[in-house]
């Protein structure tokens, strides 16, 4: 179960950029989690509730967009991989690369604009 | 109902679109950048508890018999068993992770930076057993080996494809009791490439030492092509 410590990590970053942009409270966090990503969608969202009370986050919610596993082959493009079986289902060729479907992205937050705080 | 109720707060969207592991992956590179100048070749060894990871790498050291240097590092929940098991073999700093199911490549430099600085040629990263989060964690290492032993099942691979994907060698263990387990090295071998075809497979048994020779080999040959590859400096 590592989701907990990269959920940690997660909320830190968000900490840290929610800072620099100017402040106020975080209402939504948007991540990407891809099939491959090695971390359970349903651990992560529970993870981010049990750690964001009495921190920088708390009070938000947690939107997770799920990333289908892709992979490309130089012949036939790309294909989304079912059942971890990585072969070309079009020409059989075992050689094949991932495009997609690793990934553990934090893609953006919402964040209030407080009273009185400029819109830049 | 007044005019600042009917209107939603304010919001901005900030865009951040970053990996949230970016951290310890760029530790990972830093520290395989640096074992590649000094020549060393290092290698994650990931299994389920128990497939024999710390007896292989006895093995390895029974076999080479002081002709290449080796230090290890070894990962665990718990206690120094490995690393009392290892310790007439090899430097060895056992990593307690106090609970977490993987290393990562801060805990990994941290041992490391207790090992001696000297004479090493082949770094092995004893992972905590466990072939699921394992797999998500770049240690820095040039070569992962996944090892699978014959009383687990020959149908594993598509179970864990994560880390049969992002190993480049399998180890097959314990083949000492292949009459006794429903077990084919072949359909291992097979159900693994489905999902990794680049993967290299060894079946060894370190008890009697058939195989490790071979293993070695495999070693020896990843060292050597990654000194042939130029940026090693050579102890």
């Amino acid at each position: 179960m590592h989701e907990t410590s990269m959920v940690r990590r997660l909320i830190a970053m968000v900490a840290t950029e929610a800072d620099r942009a100017g402040g106020g409270s975080v209402s939504v966090v948007r991540v990407e989690v891809g099939a491959m990503s090695g971390v359970e969608p349903m651990l992560v969202q529970l993870a981010y509730e049990q750690q964001i009370p009495g921190s920088r986050l708390a009070g938000s919610r947690l939107e997770i967009e799920l990333v289908p596993l892709r992979a490309r082959c130089d012949q036939c493009g790309v294909f989304e991989v079912p059942q971890f079986r990585f072969g070309c289902p079009r020409c059989g060729s075992p050689r094949t690369v991932i495009v997609s479907g690793e990934e553990f992205h934090l893609v953006s937050f919402d964040q209030l604009l407080e009273c009185g705080e400029p819109r830049e | 109902m007044t005019e600042n109720n009917a209107n939603p707060p304010p919001v901005k969207t900030v865009v951040v679109d970053r990996d949230v592991n970016a951290a310890p992956r760029q530790r990972a590179v830093e520290l395989r950048e640096e074992w590649t100048r000094r020549g060393i070749l290092v290698v994650n060894l990931l299994s389920s508890p128990g497939a024999g990871k710390t007896s292989l790498l006895e093995a390895t050291a029974k076999h080479w018999c002081g002709r290449y240097a080796m230090q290890v590092l070894v990962g665990d929940l718990a206690t120094d068993r490995d690393a009392r098991r290892l310790a007439p073999w090899a430097p060895v700093v056992q990593l307690t992770t106090g609970g977490a199911c993987h290393l990562e490549a801060p805990l990994v430099e941290r041992g490391w930076r207790e090992l001696p600085s000297e004479n090493c040629q082949f770094l092995f990263i004893e992972n905590v057993g466990n072939l699921v989060c394992p797999a998500s964690h770049d240690l820095g290492e040039h070569l992962r080996v996944l090892l699978l032993s014959t009383t687990e099942g020959d149908d594993k691979p598509a179970k864990y494809p994560k880390a049969f994907r992002t190993s480049q060698l399998l180890v097959i263990s314990k083949t000492d009791l292949l009459p006794h387990v429903p077990f084919s090295v072949e359909a291992a071998c097979a159900d693994a490439r489905a999902i990794q075809p680049e993967l290299e497979c060894v079946a060894v048994c370190a008890r009697s030492g058939s195989g490790v020779a071979d293993w070695c080999a495999a070693l020896e040959r990843r060292r050597a092509a990654l000194l042939a590859a130029g940026t090693g400096e050579v102890d």
